[in-house]
């Protein structure tokens, strides 16, 4: 029974209903009441489904939901921190603005710099919340994250139980206090959460999605607190943020205190023709010092093309190519965190979540419509992750340059500028 | 869109389409996504089953030696990776909208048998009331049928659950739900997919009870 624990899950209205269970219907006019959508396909007999949370298995209108109210029941004294690291001064002081947040039931944004540390700096508050028997979920829009972030928790709480929620399975649920899940798992949670952190709030699928929207509202308590992780918020965010409608920190340092990669421009003639001499040069370079690199590039045709040219032109540098579409995708990730490879062509998949240490970035086209502002940032912030090379070299091959690449480079000129004023190294 | 995978396609209409002059595909799903599925060229002329020669597999030969009529079973493609998928998605997550996805073919390769009436394979009323809808049915929509045939009270359980040893000893799970005579008429019997058979020889057999010349049968997937 405790499954149904500030859950909603989706069962044939034939079941027979356990006593207790509250049952909900699954349409209110036309109306998905898991994901608040209205996009219904048709069934035979005037029956219907919906289409638009059919990835975690679908809900018709032979269907109700099942709910228990959430109980809190936890035994808490077990859920210790048992992180042994400790805190920079900024981080400290983030992580204390956190937990009072926590005591208000408010939300609050947390602006940090890739490679700030953002993970370390959430524990604290975590533990209160767990200490105060609260329930807390741990969120990303994507899968790729959740499995990187998992053995990281599970380390820092290595006493408190956690399920761990993606895909489509049900398999791994277990009633928990410490919940790690993709977004989209909320649609199956009721007013369950005290504590709801959503990292890379900006990143797809999250930004502009009505529905997950949706799943964070309603997985919520009606009083809790949810606190939103980003290096590159969305207007909307900023705008929150200005209007003092959601508390902000600010943390422009990098964890080893170093600011972050300046974007590097150059002009290049049509890359896709044929490799540009500044970029075979640049390649050599690479070559010579066996350093380790990405390179991106707008389109997922471009991978195969571009990584091809390179491998002709450089038979002994050993490298691959990557998109979100390739099968293999997890495999040559691997490869490259092993460093069974030197290098990645790779499309915008790995603009974020995914740490190589001591790796230098070069950018194919940063001018194109693929590369946002945002995205340009975060991709630069993929260098200079590791303590022993703080810093790296991120290079923009365009053939014209925009007011987007120059305010990607702005962007990051002003989070070093406030990093600086904090006592950041230069 | 394409119905699989969601993406949109670009509609390249061909000049001799514009004119109207050859007839413009109806295409539901991609190009990428129609590679995956292999269609059976060569098969069994007992069960339908992609093989390197058309003379009677294993299987047909034990159905033959156990005094059964061959159902001369046809099917389209061959159960693979992305057959298995499909099916996964269209009969156990329910989406219904799959249903278009090989319709236009079945519809097309019923009327190229010889036959005088099409009966489908039922499901329970269970899978009606949790699935919503015979996915055999869905697959052959605007086909012209007779359900002459019922899940039998003692319930059809899932046949997926069961290894071949146990589906093949289950007992008749049908009934006859509409007793008319048959006499002299060539029946087809449709399914979504023929795994061991016994199901549609289970059907076959009584649908022999009402007199039937012979019957065939035709599924999606084998
Ligand atoms: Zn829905
Ligand atoms: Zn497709
Ligand atoms: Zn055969």
């Amino acid at each position: 029974m405790n499954n149904y624990y500030g859950r909603q899950i989706v069962n044939p209205k034939i079941a027979s209903v356990p006593a207790g269970i509250i049952v909900r219907p699954a349409f209110i006019s036309g109306i998905c009441q898991r994901c608040g959508q209205q996009q219904l396909a048709p069934l035979p007999n005037q029956q219907f489904y919906c289409l638009a949370c059919l990835s975690l298995g679908r809900v018709s209108s032979l269907d109700v939901l099942w709910s228990l109210p959430e109980p809190n029941a936890f035994a808490h004294h077990e859920m210790t921190l048992t992180w042994q690291g400790t805190l920079t001064a900024q981080q400290r002081l983030v992580s204390q603005a956190l937990i009072d947040t926590l005591g208000a039931q408010q939300e609050h944004l947390v602006w940090a710099v890739t490679g700030a540390g953002k993970t370390e700096m959430m524990f604290p508050v975590i533990s209160h919340a767990l200490q105060a028997k609260q329930r807390v979920a741990i969120l990303s829009p994507r899968v790729d994250v959740i499995v990187e972030l998992a053995p990281r928790i599970a380390t820092a709480f290595n006493t408190t139980p956690m399920a761990v929620l993606y895909g489509t399975q049900e398999e791994n649920y277990r009633y928990t206090a410490l919940v790690l899940a993709t977004t989209h798992q909320m649609l199956r949670f009721k007013s369950a959460f005290d504590l709801l952190i959503i990292d890379e709030v900006d990143s797809f699928p999250y930004v502009n999605n009505a529905m997950l929207a949706y799943a964070v509202k309603q997985a919520k308590k009606a009083e809790s607190t949810v606190i939103y992780l980003t290096a590159t918020p969305t207007k909307i965010m900023k705008k929150r943020a200005e209007r003092r409608e959601i508390n902000v920190s600010y943390l422009p340092l990098r964890f080893h205190q170093h600011p972050l990669p300046t974007l590097n421009v150059s002009l290049v003639g049509r890359w896709r023709k044929k490799l540009p001499q500044k970029l075979l040069r640049q390649l050599r370079q690479f070559q010579k010092r066996m350093q380790r690199f990405l390179i991106f590039v707008p389109r997922v045709a471009d991978t195969l093309v571009i990584y091809r040219k390179i491998s002709q032109r450089f038979p002994d540098m050993l490298g691959d190519f990557v998109h979100a579409g390739d099968v293999s995708r997890q495999q040559k990730v691997q490869n490259m965190r092993d460093e069974k490879i030197q290098y990645l062509v790779t499309t915008t998949i790995l603009e974020r979540g995914v740490t190589f240490p001591g790796i230098d970035v070069l950018i194919l086209g940063a001018e194109e419509e693929t590369f946002s502002e945002n995205a340009l940032v975060q991709i630069a912030g993929r260098v200079g992750r590791d303590n022993k090379r703080p810093t790296g070299l991120v290079r923009a091959y365009v053939q014209h340059i925009n007011l987007k690449v120059l305010a990607a480079k702005r962007q990051i000129k002003l989070m070093n500028r406030r990093g600086a004023t904090l006592g950041g190294k230069r | 869109m394409c119905l699989i995978c969601q993406k949109k396609r670009r509609e390249t209409i061909s000049l001799l389409e514009t004119l109207g002059l050859l007839k413009q595909k109806h295409q539901t799903i991609c190009e990428q996504c129609a590679t995956q599925f292999a269609s059976i060229t060569l098969s069994c002329s007992g069960c339908g089953r992609q093989q390197e020669h058309n003379e009677l597999c294993y299987d047909c030969c034990r159905w033959q030696n156990q005094g059964q009529l061959l159902l001369t079973h046809q099917a389209l493609y061959v159960y693979n990776d992305a057959m298995h998928d499909y099916m996964q998605r269209y009969k156990f997550n329910g989406e219904y909208a799959l249903r278009h996805v090989f319709n236009r073919q079945l519809i097309q390769a019923v009327q190229n048998i010889e036959i005088d009436l099409v009966v489908p394979i039922p499901v329970s009323q269970y899978t009606l009331l949790t699935r919503g809808f015979n996915q055999t049915l869905g697959l052959f929509e605007g086909l012209r049928y007779q359900q002459l045939l019922s899940v039998s009270q003692a319930k059809k359980t899932d046949q997926s659950r069961f290894n071949r040893q146990k589906r093949l000893t289950r007992a008749q799970p049908f009934v006859i739900a509409n007793h008319t005579s048959l006499s002299g008429k060539s029946v087809l019997l449709i399914d979504d997919v023929y795994t061991t058979g016994r199901t549609l020889y289970y059907a076959a057999e009584l649908i022999y009870t009402l007199g039937a010349k012979n019957v065939k049968s035709l599924s999606l997937a084998r």
